[in-house]
């Protein structure tokens, strides 16, 4: 079995780290970044016409939107800062152990698993809420905002949509991993 | 799917697993035990947590003017993040009976090879991990704004008006979370269990 092992050592590895390994987790990484930065910056201000009466010109007020205003944009941002700063550091440690010592790669599956966990619940916060900005809730009297705050609201679906492609790559990962060990068995 | 014969072990592996010492074999059987506790537990916690979202219902009387009564009913499919985690957690449910019952069947065949089932069953845990996480954390955001309110976006709190309602929402959530954890410990198990059997090779 080891010598099999040493033999595919540079068989599809980048030096000693499966290619598709190195790969999705640099996918993981840029995506979780930018999707933490794009709605980290996020903020709008515009003006809302509102008619006091219909004598008087519509007065202008201004609206702003900025990113944490909302708790679940705050949790998303949080854990797409995390997830890359773990993403960093395991590539780190993969590459320096040249993907041979058994510990840090069964460390790292567990806690890839935790990243898909904390990155699933940061897409499914941020969804529902932006769900209720798009549309608003009628039964509780919560307005919509997305139709005046439009490029915020965008700015948010991208950002949820990188970060699910993160999420994905994660997952793959784990993928991969149980399958390269089931292969190995 | 012929692919997958190739990563899975052959009934030859088994063959060599079946003449392993009963120590191994009695810390497998641990192993299998601790699985199918996991999963009976993660069965009660979604059942738990789908009945309390479902039971949440509340009626408040408002009278607007003496002798003119309102009646506001506060549900869970009024909102459709609610709707999402109830949809989620009847799926853990279902796919947690169905797991139960093929794990234990598995596990009373003699000198079966399991590998094939708990690699599917990996499969599937992360999938449903991934979704169960969401739906808690969807109804956790939309229940955080129902408490506090949103000055920002002038969202009023309701959880001082229903507050039944909200008890029972922040239950369910509560629930959830313990299925999650469930579904967690449940991959890490497998995991383990997996890299033990390749160094112990």
């Amino acid at each position: 079995m080891d010598l099999q092992y040493k033999e595919g050592i540079n068989n599809g590895r980048i030096g000693g780290v499966k290619r598709t390994d190195l790969a999705l987790r640099l996918l993981a990484l840029v995506l979780t970044l930018t999707a933490a930065v794009v709605l980290g910056v996020n903020k709008q201000t515009t003006t809302v016409a509102i008619t006091l009466s219909p004598s008087l010109p519509p007065v202008k007020l201004p609206v702003t939107a900025k990113w944490h205003y909302m708790s679940a944009f705050v949790y998303f941002v949080i854990v797409n800062a995390v997830a890359c700063a773990y993403t960093a550091l395991s590539l780190v440690l993969t590459l320096a152990t040249k993907g041979g010592k058994k510990n840090v790669s069964s460390m790292v599956v567990i806690f890839d698993l935790l990243m898909v966990v904390l990155l699933f619940s940061a897409i499914g916060a941020t969804g529902a809420v932006g769900l209720i900005g798009y549309e608003g809730n009628s039964h509780v009297e919560w307005q919509k905002v997305c139709h005046v705050l439009d490029k915020f609201c965008h700015r948010v679906m991208t950002a949820m949509g990188l970060s699910f492609i993160g999420s994905v790559a994660y997952l793959l990962l784990i993928v991969f991993a149980v399958i390269n060990a089931y292969k190995r068995l | 799917m012929s692919s997958f014969d190739a990563i899975i072990p052959t009934q030859a592996n088994a063959v060599k697993s079946s003449g392993s010492p009963p120590e191994y074999k009695s810390s497998t059987k641990k192993f299998e035990v601790f699985d199918a506790a996991l999963r009976v537990l993660l069965f009660a916690t979604a059942l738990v947590a789908i009945i309390v979202m479902a039971t949440s219902k509340q009626t408040k009387v408002f009278t607007l003017l003496p002798g003119m009564t309102v009646l506001v009913v506060a549900k869970f499919d009024q909102s459709p993040a609610f709707i999402y985690f109830v949809a989620a957690l009847s799926v853990a449910c279902l796919y947690s009976i169905i797991t139960v019952v093929l794990s234990i069947l598995a596990s009373m065949k003699k000198g079966g090879d399991t590998s094939n089932l708990h690699f599917y069953f990996m499969m599937f845990d992360v999938l449903l991990l991934g979704i169960v996480a969401s739906a808690t954390s969807a109804a956790g955001g939309v229940a955080y704004i129902g408490l506090k309110g949103n000055s920002h976006t002038g969202w009023a709190k309701i959880c001082n008006v229903y507050g039944s309602f909200c008890f029972h929402v922040a239950a369910s959530i509560v629930l959830s979370l313990i299925s999650s954890i469930t579904l967690l410990l449940l991959v890490w198990l497998s995991i383990y269990v997996l890299f033990k059997k390749i160094t112990r090779r």
